[in-house]
Order: C-alpha cells, then structure tokens, then sequence
C-alpha cells in the first residue's frame, strides 16, 4: 500500500504542476496588471500612481521568459510563491494571503462542519428509514420530496430561509457572524439550516438508491432466511456493504470544507473562504484566487488519495497495488 | 430491559427538555444584549475596507472610518450649505498669501496641547509612553506619505502642485534605487535624508506653510479630508505587520473623536470615544468642530437639526460606532426594517412599499420613520469621444449638428421614473446643486426633450431622418459600455430606443469593465455613459472632466470625452484658479454656454439620495460629501429597545406544529416496523 501511496502522490504532484501553469495561464494572459491596479487603487488615481502599483505587486516583469535573467520573471515568481506556499499579499487590499486563509477557515469550519456531519447522519439515517419502508406512501413520500428538494435553487433557499425564519418568524438573525460565544450560535443556526435542508434532497435520495440495489442482493435474502430482523439486516450488513459509494461521496465533499460555500457565506456574511473568493472575484484580485485554486486543487487531490485508502479500511476485497 | 426503557424515557425527556431551552433561546438580535442601554450607532458596511491609511484611503466606504478616526485641519460646517469651511486642528481657515513668480501660500497654526489616542506604538518615543503631542510636522510627515512612491497614494498629482513635492518623490525614489541600506532605515528617517518638501515649512512646533507653485484655491478642501491629517511616524513604524502586528492600514492611530476599537474586517469595526481627542481634553475652547453648531439652513430648523438641547453640547453624543459587514443589501435592509440598523438607504425591491408618491407609506410612519432626501453633489452623464470622425471634433459643425440633435432626443425624466424610482434632478450643466455656480433656473436649451427641433438639427448636420448618405442607411454609432448584465444593457437599450426615434441606428457594444477600459484607453469608442462624485464642493472638481489637460488621449486622465476646445480650455484655467465670487460666476456661465453649445456630453441627471432614518436617531442630515458626521448624531437608546423588543417578538406555533406534522408523518412508519417485527 506504501507503494500504491508514493505512486499517487507523485501523479498528485505532476497533477498539481499541471494546475498551476493552466491556473497562470487563465490568470495572467488574461488579467491586466494596470486594470487590476485601477480596482485596488481606485478609479480616480492617476496613470502614474497605478503604473506604480504594477510596479510595487511585481507586474511589470515579463511573463514567460527573461533572457537577462532567467529566474526574474511572473511564471517563475508563480511556480515559487505556490510551491512554497508562500502566497504573498493581496491584489485588493495589500492583506497578507496565508494569514487571511487561517482566519478564514475558522467561520468557513464552522459553517460546513455542522452541515457535514449532520448532513450524512440525517442522509444515511433518512435514506435507510425510506429504502426499509420501499413501495409504501413513506417511500414515495420521500422520493418526491427529495425530487423537489433537488429542484429548488439554492438561492431560493437561502433567500426563503431569511423571509420565514429570519424576518417573518424571528428565530434567529437574518444574516450576520460575531465570534463572540454569546452570540456565534444565533449566527450559525440559519445558514446551518438552509444548507443542511438544501443538501439533503439529493443526498437522501443518492443513498436510497444504494441501500435499495444493496437490499436486493443474495446476502440479504439468506440473512432474512437465516431470520435476521429487517432492522439489524439494513443498520449491520446493507450499511456496511454500502460504504464504498457512501465514502466516495463523503471523502470527496470533505475538501469544499475548508474552502466554504460560496453563496452561503456571502448571503449569510459570514467571514470565510467562500466570502474571500467571492470578494476576490469582484475586486480582481488575482493573487487570492489563485491562491485558493490552488489549495482546492491540492486538498481535492489528497482527498482523492485518502478515498482509495478508505476503500480498504470498508472492504477488505479492496487491494492497494 | 428496565434500564433500556428508562435510558429510552431519559431520551425523551432531554430532546423535549433541548428543543424547549432552544426555542426559549430563540432570537434575531444580532447584537450581545449587553450593548442595549448604551449610544451604539449601528451602521451596515457593504463590503470589507481596503485600506485605513489616510494617505492612500479614497472610497466612501472607508472614509465612514478614517473620517472620525483621523481630524484634519479643517473641517466642513455640519449643517451649513454650500458646503462652508471652518477651524479643525488649526486655530483658523489661512488666507491665500502671494509669493513671487506667481506662487502662492497658506500657513495653518495648529492648536497647541492636543495629544494623538493611546497607542503602544508611541512607546518608540520612550517606554511607557502612550501618546505625544500633536505637532506640524506630523502633517509635513503625512504629505511626504502622499509623495512617497512605495505608499501608492491616488491623490499625489493633486499634491504635486505643493512646491517642491514631485522632486522629493524622485529624491526619495532615486536614493532606495542607489542604495538598498537607505530603504531599510526608518521612514522618517529617509525622509529626513531625501530633504523634505521643499514647499512643506514648518514655523516652529505648531506653525505649518504650504507654498503652492501656483494659485489653486481648492487646496483648502484638501486640507479637510483625511489625506492631510497628522500622522505619528511612530504608528507608522509600529504597525509594520511584523510579529503578529497589523499593517498600519488595519490599525488606524489618529487624533479624531473616535478610535478604532475593534478591527475584523471581515465581520465587524467597532470605534469608540477617543479620550484623547482635543475637544473632550479641552471642552472650555469652544473649538467649532466640539460643539454643536447653532447654524444651519432653515430645513435644519423644521427637521429638529437645531434644537436647543443639542445647540452647545460638547461632542461627540454617541459612545461609540459599530460597523457590520452587510454584503447583501436585501438582508441588510431586512435587519433596518428590524431595527438592528438605524439608518438605511432603499432598496429597489422596497422601493414601492415604502415611498408612496414621494413620502414614505403609511405603515413606515406608523412605525416612526423618518425620510431624508438629498442630491448628491454627482453628475452622470453620456459623453462623446470628441476624437471620433464621424461625431466628434473632426466633423466640425456636422458632427456638433449631430451630438445637439442627440442631445435633444434624451428623456432624462422618463430613464429615472423608469430606472431609478423617479428620483434624481434632471442635469442642465456639468455643475451639481449645492455646489458653487449651480444656477437652479437655468433651462439648457439642448437638454429639453424635442424630437422636431432634433431632427431638423440632424437634416442639418447631413443626415435627413437619421439617414447616413454614404450609405443610404441609418446612421451607425457605437455606444460602448463595460457592463454585461442585463440590468445594465436595458439601461442603455432605453437611449438607444430614444435615438431610434430620430432614425440612428446605435449599436450596444457591451464589454466586460477592463475591455471597456483598454478601449477608452485606445479612443476605441463613440459614445459612454458615466458618472463623477465630488471630491470637494467647487465647480473645478467637475469642469476638469472637460478640460484639455486631463484628456484621456493626451495624459490618460479623467476627460474621457477628449473634449480639447482652446477656449474651454483658457476660461477654465482663469477659472479654476479664482476665488468664488462675481467674476469667477461670470466665466462660469460663458463656460456653460459654451459646453451647451458643444455638447460633448449629454447630461442626465444628480443622484436624489432617499435614506430612511429610525425615530430613536436625532440630528441626522445627508450629505453628499463626506463628512465626520459620527460626532454629531444622537440616539435614543431606551426608545430603540423598546420599540427593538415590540418588533422583534419571535413567533413559534409554527416550530410546534412542525414538530406535531413530524410525529404524523413517522409514528405510523415506526408502528409499522414494530408491528412487522411482531
């Protein structure tokens, strides 16, 4: 399995070296420096002071290649400042990159671990509860609310969570995040909620379809001929057996943890990654977007990794090699 | 078994016993309860600051900020329009003194005894050391900032007009290229060695003269915005981001009557009473900018903006100021509507539910309301790339013809019933309300709607019924704009449906922002749409847009039209450098009447603000400028409580009956698996 781990790791780094010339090509070839000077200074500033400000952000070296000297130029100082992690500062506001990421990732953790975890729980738990009662009016029910569930935008229910719970119910503040432990939970509770119900359509509905093709198999007949309750045959075996999609599923997501949910964060307010690259979209911000492709990038390859790994922990007939 | 059934039993209880403690701990508030009783304004931010640094800082956004963080020499009469300056630090307003070779000059005294707020940062002085005393140097320091190159402030061509300023910007250049040890002594220190500005002087500790290389009144105004406001070298040192310190930019030192407090950009900015500021230190001064004033216009009056409990009163009322991070608008205004925030603008989705034929709705008077209207000191405008061949200067009386004909045909009144609820003051001339030369009763012959009058100037300009003769086909422009929403296309398509009436065929050449940019960049264009906001209240601020100088083709600067009109250009010259009075309003209408007459611009309409106040907030009053208004707003915060708990009283039947619908939905399944397994 060493083996198998090194192999996927060196492929993950060709992978990454790929990302990171596609990320400066998209970047680069398309941003211009003095525009994105224009966005950061302002739109009154003069040509001298945004010549100045591509100057002083490393904007004037050329792009690919510098005869006179090889290492000076914005491919190389890229490739450097991504594989050292060393992201620098902000286009926008001059904010030193790697310290906004780790305060980021706090409100954006907060946010997406809760609708993680009870996302899969409520997910697997309703799923078994509707493949155990299949063909009834409870199945049928679920489908169909899962169904329109999947349908609805999410927009839809960030913006229908604010009106009821927010505005018209008084539950909990319409928008907003205080790292204040009075308060922090009165923030979280209606993003939490909205995404986790926003979630859980397509997820009760994905693993139904796994719990009912695992139900149909042979080792349930003879545990059902061996008179093992429907109950302990769904929660022991059908469970077990359908932990290599549920895992693919799950170990996958667990990336767009640390980098946030985009919409949630920006309609909610809450100051994690999501926000930041939602606030480096609209300001140009090329440094802190690339920087945050990039560590998507990597986590989604580990993630990767981590799944194969996983594969083996759930089914033994699963061999690294 | 028994244990099964009293751990099931326990269960049950302690859900019951959690949903209970939840929906008792249901709640919108926004705010710990603790901050009820005190004067916190709450304001919304509607995104993160780029930056505090008084030198580099230029949006509105942050200047809600720096504004009250960082007091300036001067400062603007709160209640007084037009616009009046008055005292800050300085002891009076300095009159302009004449220099040989036709420079000129302003000597500020600054009070003497005021302290900048507590900061370690000041303990580079000497340990322990919290604070020190403000003196001239200090502003000198903050105009070297302006001049210095690593500081990217947008403002230093304006400054450039101090004597001696350009050159110790390349001074100051020259030395870090030459030696790379000079860049790594302390910032004063190489400003020291790089000679000072020759123009900034110092007349011992508290005395400060500005040579100008030439007469530019308007430096005054500049004197009352943050760009100029003395800054302590030592915070500026300090705050290098070096060993979990912040960047000075995120940890404002200032002397103004506020302090920043609490700084997470990202969340929330939190400023309270600056202990230090002069006019709590020294309230026995009457300083005009640390007490109420008891001036104003007569609107002030009617508003309750004079009242004589507030008249006197030493400044700052509020303890302090919270500013949320309010990306969204709909959710911010929601949380208005709720009384978490005291003010707020309206929101186009709001708009018909809250202002009804120009007053605000019966219910939102109910509730205590108030409505604020103002126009902003702005201009927007469609203007002509006068370079272009076929509607610009090279046409010559044609293409005049042609942009008065075009001008004609634009129904200003109809874009803002249509696109901005009506409001907003039709323009007549580059010049705002509120701002010198402003004439209220000036009709511009070229900006009434008259479709005849239009096309018989069109026949004339050599295109009868809008028809091309080179081609026999419909004139063909280009209206370029760097805004690809369908918001913004059907902004445009509206003039452009306007000009069709006369037969122009005008093509939408939507791009994103940058192409637009490069385009303008390159006088790839024909016509745009576009807008300026004052950056200080005098008709220059808003003719430099036109003058030759400033051309985009010539210096990349704000006259995108490229209107270069040697005439234009000498009035506003003579102009820009005269003081406000009979013979500067006299060369502002000839200007006027030449821009009528030329029409590189289209003139549509100044911005009508409509903000919308709670009744808890005394003493508010718009203004398009801005000001350090946070000292003199007044809250009531027993009555914004009160009506806070009326409004804000969460409804729960709804989470019961959730929860009874649940308990249908799944005890008939549960039974079913129970009786199954029987």
């Amino acid at each position: 399995m060493l083996a198998y781990i090194v192999r996927r790791t060196a492929y993950g780094f060709v992978v990454v070296l790929g990302v990171l010339l596609l990320l400066f090509a998209l970047f680069f070839l398309y941003a211009e420096p003095i525009e994105m000077a224009r966005r950061a200074v302002g739109e009154k500033a003069p040509p001298e002071v945004l010549e100045q400000w591509v100057v002083n952000h490393g904007y004037d070296k050329p792009t690919w290649w510098n005869a006179e000297s090889p290492a000076d130029t914005m491919l190389v100082d890229h490739f450097r400042s991504m594989l050292t992690f060393d992201f620098g500062r902000s286009d926008a506001d001059d904010s030193p990159i790697l310290e906004r990421i780790r305060t980021g990732m706090g409100p954006s953790l907060a946010l997406t671990l809760p609708i993680f975890t009870f996302g899969v729980l409520l997910g697997v738990g309703l799923s078994l509860f509707v493949a155990y009662f299949r063909e009834t009016y409870i199945d049928r029910m679920g489908v169909v609310l899962c169904v329109l569930g999947m349908s609805l935008s999410i927009l839809l229910y960030i913006i229908g969570g604010q009106f009821l719970i927010g505005k018209t119910l008084r539950w909990f503040p319409i928008s907003g995040f205080d790292t204040s432990p009075a308060v922090v939970l009165r923030f979280l509770a209606l993003p939490v909620l909205v995404g986790l119900v926003e979630g859980l359509g397509g997820s009760v509905r994905f693993y139904r379809t796994v719990f009912i093709e695992e139900t149909g198999r042979d080792y349930v007949r003879t545990a059902r001929a061996k008179g093992c309750g429907d109950g302990r045959i769904m929660a022991r075996h059908v469970l077990h057996n359908a932990m290599i999609p549920i895992l693919t599923r799950v170990v996958v997501s667990i990336p767009f943890l640390f980098t946030g949910s985009l919409l949630l964060e920006s309609f909610f307010g809450i100051p994690g990654l999501g926000s930041m690259m939602v606030d480096a979209i609209h300001g140009n911000d090329f440094a802190t977007l690339r920087a945050m492709v990039y560590i998507g990038a990597l986590l989604f390859i580990v993630a990767q990794i981590l799944t194969d790994i996983a594969y083996t922990l759930v089914d033994p007939r699963v061999r690294l090699s | 078994m028994r244990l099964h059934g009293e751990a099931r039993r326990l269960a049950r209880s302690g859900i019951a016993c959690a949903l209970l403690v939840a929906f008792a701990a249901c709640s919108n508030n926004p705010y710990s309860e603790s901050d009820d009783d005190r004067k916190i304004r709450y304001k919304t931010l509607p995104g993160p600051t780029k930056t505090l640094d008084p030198a580099v800082s230029y949006s509105s956004l942050e200047h809600q900020i720096t504004a009250n963080v960082y007091e300036t020499l001067l400062e603007y009469h709160y209640l007084k329009r037009p616009y009046t300056l008055m005292p800050g630090l300085a002891v009076a307003v300095p009159e302009r003194q004449t220099r040989e070779g036709g420079r000129v000059a302003y000597r500020f005294d600054l009070r003497e005894g005021m302290l900048f707020q507590n900061d370690p940062s000041f303990a580079l002085d000497g340990e322990g050391r919290t604070t020190r005393t403000i003196v001239a140097a200090d502003v000198a320091f903050e105009l070297m900032r302006i001049a210095d190159p690593a500081v990217t402030s947008p403002v230093i061509a304006t400054f450039a007009k101090i004597e001696g300023l350009r050159e110790f910007s390349e001074r100051l250049q020259a030395l870090r290229d030459e030696n790379p040890e000079f860049g790594a002594l302390r910032i004063d220190q190489q400003y020291a060695r790089a000679g000072g500005i020759e123009g900034v002087r110092l007349h011992g500790d508290f005395g400060l003269e500005i040579v100008l290389i030439e007469p530019y009144p308007q430096i005054l105004y500049w004197f009352a915005m943050p760009f100029t406001t003395p800054v302590p070298w030592e915070a500026v040192v300090y705050y290098d981001g070096q060993e979990g310190r912040p960047f000075f930019k995120d940890h404002p030192v200032g002397c103004g009557p506020f302090e920043v407090s609490e700084f997470d950009k990202q969340s929330k900015i939190v400023m309270t009473r600056n202990e230090n500021w002069y006019g709590a230190r020294h309230p026995e001064w009457k300083a005009p900018g640390t007490v109420y004033p008891s001036e104003g216009e007569e609107i002030d009056r009617e508003m309750g903006r004079l009242d004589p409990a507030y008249v006197g009163r030493s400044l700052p009322l509020l303890d302090g100021v919270e500013l949320r991070l309010e990306k969204e608008h709909i959710p911010a205004f929601n949380k208005f509507l709720q009384g978490y925030y005291d003010a707020s603008g309206i929101v186009h989705e709001s708009f018909d539910k809250i202002v009804q034929e120009g007053r605000l709705s019966p219910e939102m008077s109910e509730r205590g309301m108030k409505l604020e209207k103002s126009v902003d000191p702005d201009i927007y405008y469609i203007g002509f790339n006068m370079n272009d061949p076929v509607i610009g200067a090279p046409a010559g009386a044609r293409g005049r013809k042609l942009r008065q004909a075009m001008s004609l045909a634009i129904d200003v009144v109809e874009f803002n019933r249509v696109f901005n609820n009506g409001r907003g003051v039709p323009a007549q001339s580059p010049i705002p309300p509120g701002i010198y030369g402003y004439d209220p009763d000036y009709r511009n012959p070229y900006r009434q709607l008259d479709l005849p009058r239009a096309q018989a100037l069109l026949e004339a300009a050599g295109y009868p019924g809008g028809i091309d003769p080179d081609t026999g086909k419909p004139l063909r422009l280009s209206f370029d704009l760097g805004d690809t929403s369908t918001a913004g296309r059907l902004r445009f398509q509206f003039f452009v449906d306007q000009w069709a009436k006369l037969g122009i065929d005008v093509e939408i050449a939507a791009t994103n922002y940058n192409k637009f940019r490069q385009k303008v960049k390159e006088g790839a264009y024909q016509i745009f749409m576009w807008g300026w906001i004052a950056d200080y209240p005098d008709p220059e601020n808003f003719l430099f847009l036109l003058w030759g100088t400033m051309a985009q083709a010539n210096s990349g600067g704000p006259n995108t039209a490229n209107f270069d009109d040697p005439e234009f250009n000498r009035l506003f010259e003579e102009m820009k450098g005269l003081d406000n009075g009979p013979e500067r309003l006299a060369i502002i209408r000839r200007i006027r009447k030449l821009l009528e007459e030329e029409r590189p611009w289209i003139e549509l309409y100044h911005h009508e603000s409509y903000a919308l106040y709670h009744s808890w907030m005394k003493n508010v009053k718009p203004a398009g400028l801005s000001l350090p208004a946070a000292k003199y707003v007044d809250i009531d915060p027993v009555e914004r409580k009160r009506l806070r708990e009326e409004w804000n009283k969460p409804i729960l039947w709804p989470a019961y009956l959730g929860l009874v619908l649940a308990g249908l939905i799944i005890i008939p399944g549960v039974v079913t698996f129970l009786r199954e397994r029987q």
